[in-house]
């Protein structure tokens, strides 16, 4: 293993990752709505630091998941571009007397990019897709939206129809953006 | 220029390198044939440590390294006073044959762009790779792309350069222009250690050739010498067989 060489590290990275890909995010938005004002409130009795607690929005909880959610998916992502590049592409870097720094800004990530831009755009796309379920913990985004228009005027499979327009749309969108970097970066290199 | 003292080196307990000693004098072109699998590339790897020897002593110029105690900066300071010649080229894919030589001037050695550049140029007509500046790796056939390997170490103006085997993985029509190549550094007084079954190179170039198996020295000496006259069995024998294996 090339990427994570602190033992302790890669153990804490391991769980982490294993963790969040192996649970549904709606029940991780649940633990970060639910958990985290209780971990706030244990450091506030611990630490007598004071917090308003009931007074955070709901919507940064659900921040919190999602982050915590797409850093999983992106670290394994990379991890995965990374240990594509030929190992004679690192061996090359050192052999010049590259850092590691020098290395991996220069020749590794670069390369680990495009092997990755497929997967990213997939991750950022389930990502658009998954704001939805932040209305479970009663956030209003675009489908909450949907609902509340919809109750109004109980023309609830247009506004649902008109709420999948735009995701869709919106994933099509980036969709597109991803092809045209992949197109640009291999352009770029002569892969084209 | 190049000295190596008792080198050892395994492999998950599987001795690989058993204890070599190895000099290469200033300008002197030193090749190393022997088996698949006798340490030959391991060898050369333990010199700029991409394969840190488990113990024996590692000198370059002044720069001189205790394998046992290497610190970081030694590492460094031995690469960058020599350079390596692959067996798969291994050319940054990402850059352009340019920018290949250009790396190790402008990144490592922290030279100014123009003079880096102006350099790079230099070196990539020195390989006869002129007006093959902007091409990508995989734009380039493998002559050439060995061809901007080898520029690109001597953009390292290094002490040394280390070649593993530079011609095995070429068509044998693009073998010739390689080994040009390298002859004509050879000539300029470049010190180089070549592994290789290039004999015809080793008996033209080199200064001295090393028999090497199972992780040892077997015989040294002249090509001449080694090639016409082996006085060891398993040289006479890995002779006999490579070169029936060519005809
Ligand atoms: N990274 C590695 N991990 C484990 N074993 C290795 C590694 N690299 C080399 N070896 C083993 O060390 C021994 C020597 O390998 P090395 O590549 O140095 O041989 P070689 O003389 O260069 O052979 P060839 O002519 O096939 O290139 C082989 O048995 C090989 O399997
Ligand atoms: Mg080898």
């Amino acid at each position: 293993m090339r990427i994570y060489k602190v033992p302790v590290l890669r153990h804490i990275v391991g769980f982490y990752t294993s963790f969040i890909r192996g649970t549904p995010l709606l029940v991780q938005i649940y633990l970060a709505y639910y958990g985290l004002p209780l971990m706030l409130k244990a450091l506030e009795a611990s630490y007598g630091w004071r917090f308003d607690i009931s007074g955070i929005p709901a919507i940064y909880y659900v921040y919190v998941a999602y982050s915590i959610n797409t850093g999983a998916y992106l670290t394994e992502t990379i991890r995965g571009a990374i240990e594509a590049v030929d190992i004679g592409q690192f061996e090359a870097a050192q052999s010049i007397g590259m850092t590691s720094q020098q290395m991996y800004l220069r020749i590794i990530l670069p390369q680990a990019f495009l092997v990755a831009l497929p997967n990213l755009g997939n991750t950022i796309i389930s990502l658009i897709k998954d704001t939805s379920l932040a209305f479970s913990v009663t956030v209003i985004e675009l489908i909450a939206q949907a609902k509340l228009t919809a109750a109004r005027n109980l023309r609830f499979f247009e506004v649902y129809i008109a709420a999948a327009a735009i995701y869709w749309l919106t994933c099509i969108v980036l969709e597109h953006i991803v092809r045209l970097a992949e197109r640009y970066a291999k352009r770029k290199r002569g892969l084209a | 220029m190049i000295e190596l003292r008792g080198i050892f080196k395994s492999y998950s307990n599987r001795p690989v390198l058993k204890g070599i000693d190895l000099e290469v004098e200033q300008g002197q072109v030193v090749v190393i044939i022997g088996p698949s699998g006798s340490g030959k590339t391991t060898l050369l790897r333990t010199i700029n440590f991409l394969a840190p020897a488990d113990r024996g002593l590692i000198r370059i110029g002044e720069i001189q390294v205790d394998a046992t105690k290497a610190h970081k900066a030694d590492i460094m300071a031995i690469r960058r006073s020599t350079a390596m010649v692959f067996q798969s080229f291994n050319l940054f894919v990402n850059k352009t044959a340019l920018e290949n030589v250009m790396e190790g001037p402008l990144v490592v050695r922290k030279l100014p762009k123009g003079e880096a550049r102006e350099m790079s140029l230099h070196y990539m007509e020195r390989v006869g790779l002129a007006g093959k500046e902007d091409s990508y790796p995989n734009q380039l056939s493998g002559g050439q792309q060995q061809r901007v390997g080898i520029a690109r170490a001597l953009a390292m103006e290094p002490k040394a350069i280390l070649f593993d085997e530079p011609t095995s993985s070429l068509d044998p029509e693009l073998v010739g222009e390689v080994l040009a190549v390298m002859k004509s550094i050879a000539a300029e007084g470049m010190t180089m250690l070549v592994v290789t079954h290039e004999m015809s190179f080793a008996r033209d170039v080199a200064h001295h050739t090393i028999f090497m198996d199972q992780g040892q020295i077997v015989e040294q000496g002249s090509p001449q010498q080694l090639f016409s006259n082996p006085q060891e069995e398993r040289t006479q024998r890995f002779l006999a067989n490579f070169l029936d294996r060519r005809v």
